[in-house]
């Protein structure tokens, strides 16, 4: 009949007169639309705000860990949980061995430290980082306001600190926080701790994945071991800053080397610590976010597969109850055509209503999602023009079997039939 | 192409020659109609006749272009209907048959207004004519205030005159009635009778298909049926009109107030 709008009016129509039916089919594709809008959005938010900040290490940086950043699965926990520790000792001999780096730095971290100046404390969940010079350097962390560390905190084990945002807004709100004292911590029973003189303010870090980034102290790695009684095995992350990106791969070759020495790995085993590199880490988030993308998109392809029997099994339903109809628009005047186009939109219609639904659904959900946990707010257009086509496809595939099945009728049986 | 010599200086709408229909029902073959010739001429008013099995509802649904002839030929005008394939069958019916159910056969979920406009969204014609066609069609059937109503609104009478209007809106050549008042009482009956006969004056040519001789002898003309042969092709010298029949109108446009006087 060519006039496609006419057809639409008549499908929803036709999916109004039978709501809970129309409804539950419509709810099928709306979950498997929702499974790929979904999996889009987390991912998508996810990309773009994990991507940016993963560059914190700079172009000719590595790091050393005992265990890769990103693990994927039990199994692979696991196998790394068994490693030995990194520890500082062994930092500190491979940087008397190693001869390629430009610098070496040391860190290591102590969760859940309170804060304290004056009348005024952080809550019990800041991260207090022991580190050299070199690693402030390496990872591209400078100061807004005051001076960073300087060989010579390291040197003197100083009790110096240069503070995050967050930590110098909550405890510092009024004036500058540069040259005042502060009271780290230990969250728990264990004494540890003690006053640091306020050296600089970091600059603004914003947050990863949920953790927030301003919420750091950072002093110097020597008075961090005796400050914080750092228990020797607690695993150290070394990260070292080659001379040129040229040389970056000799650096990793000899910092392989000498490691495997230290820890004593014999020829023929794996390395059992890791080396990082922004490459390698945004590889891993890139199997893992792929991970999450292609168990969305199965989940919704099978939900979607199963809807579109349903849709199937309505629409031969609906050509069955509806043969007197078909007879009459037929006696009138319909054409085969006319009868599979209207029956093959009706079925686009029911995808595409189930289809919107789910997108909505979808982005609303997984905005939300990325809202909670900080993320970067991004609708996954793509899923969303996917879906869509995804949906017409569905109606044409799964509605032209019942659409044939009307427009090839008999008329006259069709005008019989009670 | 045929025109046939005509009788009397009418058109020729519909030529059926020799035509014979057989179904195959399982392994036995069935001879539903086996040799019908029939002339209707522009403006005839004609019931056709027989009883049930007598090969009447296979007479009807060719000469309604919803099945062809096994044999034979079937004239609509100029066109040789028996080798036409389904869409052109559906064209044909389209543009020249305003068919009317003892069913009446509306589509429950359309309005009336949207039921009459039904077959011109078929032929293709803009929305703006479709409708202004369909109002007037409506007018005609005195239905002009009903347009908004979904049929299980109406009353019997009132369903079967938007079916009339409906097999009026395409201004086809003939109209073909299939027991139209077989779901009627006889008041309401009446009623349709007397707007068939408004229609046939009016200059539309008219088939009436049924059994009752009530019904029939409104006709010009009756065509009786047994055993897929014509039993008789006979012009009715007496036609009842439906306005002599003893009923009291209010009002005529309206059905469902229809006293009897007796």
């Amino acid at each position: 009949m060519g006039n496609f709008l006419e057809s639409m009016w008549m499908a929803l129509d036709a999916v109004r007169s039978n709501k809970l039916r129309s409804g539950l089919t419509l709810l099928s594709i709306a979950i498997g639309v929702f499974a790929i809008i979904g999996a889009g959005t987390a991912v998508t938010s996810l990309e773009s705000t994990v991507n940016g900040q993963l560059a914190m290490l700079g172009e000719n940086t590595f790091q050393v860990r005992r265990t890769p950043a990103v693990i994927m699965s039990n199994a692979q926990w696991r196998k790394y949980n068994k490693r030995k520790t990194l520890s500082y000792d062994q930092a500190k001999t491979f940087q008397v061995r190693a001869t390629m780096p430009q610098a070496i730095g040391f860190s290591e971290v102590e969760n859940g430290m309170q804060i304290k100046a004056n009348n005024l404390s952080t809550d019990p969940d800041v991260n207090v980082v022991g580190c050299n010079s070199a690693y402030l350097d390496c990872v591209n962390l400078a100061v807004d306001e005051g001076r960073s560390f300087n060989e010579q905190d390291d040197n003197l084990s100083r009790r110096v600190a240069i503070i995050g945002q967050d930590v110098a807004a909550r405890i510092f709100p009024f004036g500058s926080p540069i040259g005042q004292e502060i009271m780290i911590k230990a969250g728990g029973t264990k004494q540890k701790g003690g006053r640091f003189v306020v050296v600089g303010v970091m600059k603004k870090r914003g947050s990863l994945l949920g953790a927030k980034l301003d919420n750091y102290v950072w002093v110097p790695m020597t008075i961090y071991s005796t400050a914080f009684e750092s228990d020797p095995r607690k695993p150290v992350s070394i990260t070292v800053k080659a001379d040129s990106k040229v040389q970056l791969q000799q650096t990793i070759d000899e910092t392989i080397g000498i490691l495997r020495v230290i820890r004593n790995n014999k020829p023929g085993d794996e390395n059992d610590f890791e080396i990082e590199t922004n490459e390698s880490m945004t590889q891993a988030l890139a199997g893992f976010t792929g991970y999450l993308t292609s168990f969305g998109y199965a989940s919704g392809f099978i939900a979607l597969l199963a809807a579109g029997v349903g849709i199937m099994n309505i629409m031969l339903v609906s050509v069955k109850e509806r043969t007197r109809e078909i007879g009459v628009r037929k006696a009138i005047g319909a054409r085969r055509t006319d009868i599979l186009t209207q029956f093959v939109i009706e079925a686009i219609t029911l995808c595409q209503l189930g289809g919107l639904a789910g997108i909505v659904l979808g982005a609303v959900v997984g905005l939300v999602a990325s809202a909670a946990l900080n993320f970067t707010l991004a609708i996954p257009w793509g899923s969303v023009i996917g879906s869509v086509v995804i949906c017409v496809f569905m109606g044409v595939v799964f509605g032209s079997y019942p659409a044939w099945k009307a427009a090839k009728l008999d008329p006259v049986e069709t005008l019989r039939y009670e | 192409m045929s025109t046939q010599a005509t009788t009397n200086d009418k058109p020729l709408i519909i030529d059926i020659r020799n035509i014979a229909k057989t179904y195959v029902m399982g392994e036995e073959e069935v001879r539903a109609v086996k040799d019908i010739s029939i002339q209707i001429y522009k403006n005839d008013y004609v019931a056709i006749m027989g009883p049930s099995g007598s090969g009447k509802s296979t007479l009807m649904n060719i000469l309604g272009c919803l099945d062809t002839p096994s044999k034979g030929d079937y004239f609509f005008k100029q066109d040789n209907v028996s080798d036409m394939d389904d869409d052109e069958l559906a064209e044909i019916r389209n543009r020249e048959i305003g068919f009317v159910f003892q069913t009446f056969n509306l589509l429950p979920r359309y309005s009336t207004l949207k039921n009459v406009e039904l077959p011109l969204v078929y032929s293709g014609m803009s929305k703006d004519k479709r409708l202004e066609q369909a109002e007037r069609a409506l007018v005609n059937v005195g239905l002009g205030d009903r347009m908004d109503h979904k049929p299980n609104e109406l009353s019997g009478g009132q369903r079967q005159r938007v079916a009339i209007a409906r097999a009026l809106v395409t201004e086809p050549s003939i109209i073909l009635a299939d027991e139209p008042t077989g779901n009627l009482d006889t008041k309401t009956g009446d009623e349709i009778m007397k707007l068939f006969e408004e229609l046939w004056m009016k200059g539309n040519t008219i088939i009436l298909v049924t059994h009752e001789p009530d019904i029939a002898r409104h006709a010009h003309r009756i065509i009786k049926v047994r055993d897929g042969m014509i039993e008789s092709d006979l012009i009715n010298p007496n036609p009842v009109s439906a306005f002599d029949k003893k009923t009291f109108d209010i009002a005529i446009n309206d059905s469902t107030v229809v006293l009897e006087q007796e």
